[in-house]
């Protein structure tokens, strides 16, 4: 408790230190270091270029961490001291990160601010950086889920390629229809990798049945799980969806060897290049017709690290990133968080109905303890559809975990 | 009659060993349509070169200059540390040799996985890791060091202690027979046992993916991982990647291997 | 002084001098991060309070939660399949390839030192490239049986839970055949020709002569092949990384990697500390076992 008292402390003065501007010397030159998972050529290399160019003053070094070592990375350099001002952080990470005090509050700053403004943002990414009445970071973009589907596969199997299925039912049966085992041709490829990939894929269809990472075992939420087990049973999607990465799912699909894949917004630009026919994109079927849709909230935010020693600039560059907001699609392949108009977007249909589908998209979480919270969740998939256990089992003994873990 | 058929069938064994191999080499080559096809192509139906592509776009020459200072380093430190120890291991043989060498290796039991978090605590404090290459070399002589002195001491014990004793009856110390005898006599076998060492280092990975942040001052087999994230399906890179780094070991290694393989059978021979 | 210089020189403690210098060594950079993992496993420790020392002691608390996890047994026996099927596939395939490579025909040395390329392999490679042949939907390994009819349709080698631990051990078995096969050679040359001509000469038989000549003298070699494979086993976490992570469903997790999960997936340092002291436990009292039987035998 009193450390607690003391990292807040620590905190207020972080923040403190930031209003102020405190000790910098005027024609001293600022670097600023930032982490992300972007390659070289994405997002926040060039970007950062720009902010250069419009700031003489700051230097801004960016350092490329791998995805799922990026947790790893910053916790082992809050140990060491050695943290950059900027972080990528994924976004059920927030909390975790924020409940010890790492995060710097931008909340301040932001009532501030003349270029974010946080009532324009959709609810699910907001959601996301808020933890109580602190902004913990500034959503970069989003992305979420849809189902891809191959129309001429659909033609050929005699189903109209202007009707994908809706339903899970109707999932199901297009499916079926489309499995060709004799050309190796899956009906369907998704991924339950056991990674936090496979969560993101799965919470969905938990939320679509009603259920929620904390409301996992009801019937309805059972009979999410029993579908999945259906299509891999039924050797509708293939056994190796179980350590295929979603990336390399869909890959299976633009090679002709799935006729449908459910995947985000970031395969467009590599479908363009690979898949050779005409592919279509629909929202997730919903559990009946006319029930709720829900899709996942992908992507990550840009966090400050309560260790910066330039709060200041470093806001400065969150708020020149969150101007770039209405290009971040046609730039980067991220759904915009706000309402912002987007002029001439890539694939216009696919980026209205992606646009469409984070309308409904939620946040994993968001919780301090979603690392042990998503495990449960990934193991209790895994062990269900090996059939290590049923799924009413696995998913009872993942709430059990879940309870223990929120309530310790 | 029956050394050809001896022949060949060492050929078929050798041959079925070393698939994987080949298959690396296959894949480096193929196109990305050609790498999903099934049945698969033995052979490449197009050769894709991407060799020059992925060595510059993945600053594989940085990486393969860090890898072999590293491995370079805790070669020559485990050489200096281990051969002395070695040495005195195999001169004696008692109770108290046992329990040396029960200690040596019991300090292997944990992977270097687990060994990484109280090290890199460690290090943190004592400062080490603003540098972190020495970092990694000091982490990973720990984890070779033992290896070295265990198939060291095998070697040196062929050299009987009459030897030294006779260099010491001539006037020599200790120190001077060591130097003079027994290094010279033992030399073969420090090289080879130093060369897989060396080979260990070069592919080491746990304690470079955790101690060094510096992109710059990164190793190849961390580079190599950036292909095992979620978003890679670049087999074709990852094949490629692949075979830049472990052919020129294999090209030393097939030179050498006359020579390794005489190192390590040569004190039994004697 | 002079003395003492000459008798550092001279006497026993230079011999002492060599053998502390190696041993300081590896306490430092080896036995302490051991014992710190010891002291973190009765503490309550995640990541983000590993910087700060002072941690509340909680007894054997992190061990009960660990050790009562569901998956835990299955670890256990997954870990021991693992290694007593790696290390005696290894001996066996090592050792038979040893005697075959020692017969005498053109290009035998040249061939066994081919077989080495896959010990300088790094595991992390290997890891991709198995995973790449045993790729279920187009890997080469499931065409070559197939087109061999030794299998109908796939075998999802690593997403299948019953066969995905097999994958692992197929895989470290190909790693570690180089290092066996070389040890026994350099174990089987040791042997002088003439024991084997004595017992031909009495009318032994190649098996006979195998089982009461070759394995009674490779006793020592056999015996040191055996504790390097065993330790080299338990360390592979490389392999594993790159090939299963452990999946499906924990099919093939095993203890090393598990314990590296629960540090840096959950962040619970405590309960992957509590794995590695039980494995340190477990190969300290095989340790003990195997030399009060190498005793036991002496005194037969």
């Amino acid at each position: 408790m009193s450390r607690l008292k003391c990292l807040s402390a620590g905190l207020v003065c972080a923040v403190a230190l930031g209003l102020t501007g405190a000790p910098r010397a005027d024609a001293a030159h600022i670097t600023l270091n930032v982490w992300t998972i972007d390659l070289e050529s994405q997002y926040m290399f060039p970007l950062a270029k720009q902010f250069e160019a419009l700031h003489p003053d700051i230097t801004v070094h960016v350092k490329h961490v791998q995805f799922q070592d990026i947790n790893n990375d910053l916790a082992r350099a809050s140990i060491t001291g050695d943290v950059p001002d900027i972080s990528y952080i994924d976004n059920p990470y927030i909390d975790l990160f924020g409940s010890r005090g790492l995060l710097l509050d931008l909340a301040p700053m932001i009532a501030q601010s003349k270029m974010i403004d946080l009532s324009k943002f959709y609810p699910g990414p907001l959601a996301a950086v808020k933890y109580g009445d602190k902004i913990y970071g500034i959503p970069r973009g989003a992305n979420t889920l849809a189902l891809y589907y191959n129309a001429d596969k659909f033609k050929a199997a005699g189903l109209d390629p202007n009707k994908p299925p809706r339903t899970w039912a109707e999932l199901y049966a297009d499916a079926k229809t489309l499995t060709d085992p004799a050309k190796h041709v899956y009906g369907l490829a998704f991924s339950a990798v056991a990674s936090e990939e496979g969560t993101f894929q799965f919470l969905p269809w938990i939320q679509m049945a009603g259920g929620d990472y904390n409301r996992l075992n009801t019937p309805n939420d059972v009979e999410a799980l029993q579908f999945w087990q259906k299509l891999i049973d039924e050797k509708l999607a293939s056994p190796d969806t179980l350590v295929r990465s979603q990336y390399d799912s869909t890959a299976t699909f633009n090679a002709g060897d799935a006729a449908m894949a459910i995947s985000g917004p970031w395969e467009l630009p590599r479908m363009a290049k690979d898949a050779k026919f005409d592919y279509r994109v629909a929202l997730l079927p919903t559990m009946t017709a006319g029930s709720a849709h829900v899709s996942a909230l992908g992507e990550g935010d840009n966090v400050i690290l309560a260790k910066s020693q330039h709060p200041k600039e470093a806001f400065e560059l969150l708020e020149f990133l969150n101007s770039k907001m209405p290009s971040v699609w046609n730039d980067w392949g991220f759904l915009p968080v706000e309402q912002v108009t987007v002029d001439h977007p890539n694939w216009p249909a696919d980026y209205a109905l992606f646009l469409q589908a984070l309308q409904t998209a939620r946040v994993r979480g968001p919780s301090p303890h979603w690392a042990d919270i998503s495990q449960a969740i990934q193991t209790a998939v895994q062990a269900a559809l090996t059939h290590q256990a049923t799924a009413a089992q696995a998913l009872a003994t993942a709430q059990q975990s879940v309870d223990a873990t929120v309530n310790q | 009659m029956k050394r050809s058929l001896l022949l060949g069938i060492g050929l078929v064994i050798t041959g079925l060993y070393l698939f994987p191999l080949y298959w690396m080499y296959v894949s480096a080559l193929k196109s990305s349509q050609d790498l999903f096809a099934y049945p698969p192509h033995f052979l490449p139906h197009h050769i894709v070169w991407t060799v020059g592509q992925v060595f510059v776009q993945h600053e594989m020459a940085t990486y393969l200059t860090n890898s072999f200072l590293i491995a370079g380093g805790v070669t020559v430190i485990c050489v200096v540390l281990g051969t002395g120890c070695a040495r005195v291991l195999a001169r004696y043989r008692n109770r108290w040799v046992d329990v040396a060498l029960f200690a040596v290796l019991m300090t292997q039991v944990l992977p270097s996985s687990l060994m990484v978090m109280p090290l890199f605590v460690g290090f943190s404090e004592a400062g080490l890791l603003r540098t972190p290459r020495l970092a990694v070399i000091l982490a990973q002589v720990a984890k070779v060091l033992p290896f070295y002195i265990v198939l060291t001491r095998a070697s040196l014990s062929q050299i009987p202690a009459e030897l030294e004793l006779a260099a010491m009856v001539d006037g020599a110390s200790r120190i001077g027979a060591f130097f003079r005898i027994i290094l010279p006599l033992a030399r073969n076998g420090i090289l080879v046992t130093g060369i897989l060492v060396f080979l260990q280092s070069f592919g080491e990975y746990v304690y470079a993916r955790s101690m060094i942040s510096q992109d710059d001052l990164q190793t190849a087999t961390v580079g190599l991982s950036a292909f095992l994230g979620p978003n890679t399906s670049d087999w074709n890179g990852m094949m490629t990647y692949s075979a830049i780094y472990v052919t020129p070991i294999l090209i030393v290694f097939v030179l050498l291997q006359r020579r390794i393989v005489s190192g390590l059978t040569a004190g039994a021979l004697k | 002084m002079t003395r003492m210089i000459a008798r550092f020189r001279d006497g026993s403690s230079f011999d002492l001098t060599l053998v502390a210098l190696a041993l300081a060594y590896l306490f430092v950079f080896a036995a302490l991060p051991m014992l710190y993992t010891v002291v973190m496993s009765v503490q309550k420790i995640d990541m983000f309070t590993l910087g700060t020392l002072a941690r509340p002691f909680v007894g054997l608390r992190n061990y009960a939660h660990v050790l009562a996890m569901p998956v835990a047994w299955r670890v256990a026996t997954n870990t021991a399949i693992f290694v007593v099927l790696s290390v005696v596939l290894q001996l066996v395939i090592g050792l038979v390839l040893a005697i075959y490579f020692r017969q005498d025909f053109p290009g035998a040395s040249t061939l066994r030192g081919l077989f080495l390329a896959g010990w300088v392999m790094p595991a992390l490679v290997v890891g991709a490239i198995w995973r790449w042949l045993l790729a279920g939907d187009f890997g080469v390994v499931n065409f070559l049986l197939g087109s061999l009819g030794l299998i109908k349709g796939h075998i999802f080698w690593i997403s299948d839970p019953h066969v995905a631990l097999y994958s692992l051990i197929i895989a470290n078995v190909w790693l570690g055949i180089p290092f066996n096969m070389l040890l026994l050679s350099v174990g089987l040359a040791a042997i002088p020709a003439d024991v084997y001509e004595a017992a031909s000469l009495d009318g032994a038989s190649a098996i006979q002569r195998f089982l009461f000549v070759t394995l009674p003298m490779m006793r020592a070699t056999l015996g040191a092949v055996l504790s390097l494979s065993i330790i080299f086993t338990m360390q592979q976490y490389d392999l594993v990384a790159a090939l299963t992570q452990g999946g499906p469903s924990n099919a093939s997790n095993v203890a090393q990697y598990w314990s590296w999960q629960l540090s840096f997936e959950t962040y619970d340092i405590a309960g992957g500390s509590v794995v590695a002291v039980v494995m340190i436990l477990v190969v300290i009292l095989v340790a003990i076992l195997y030399v009060r039987s190498t005793r036991l035998e002496q005194q037969a």
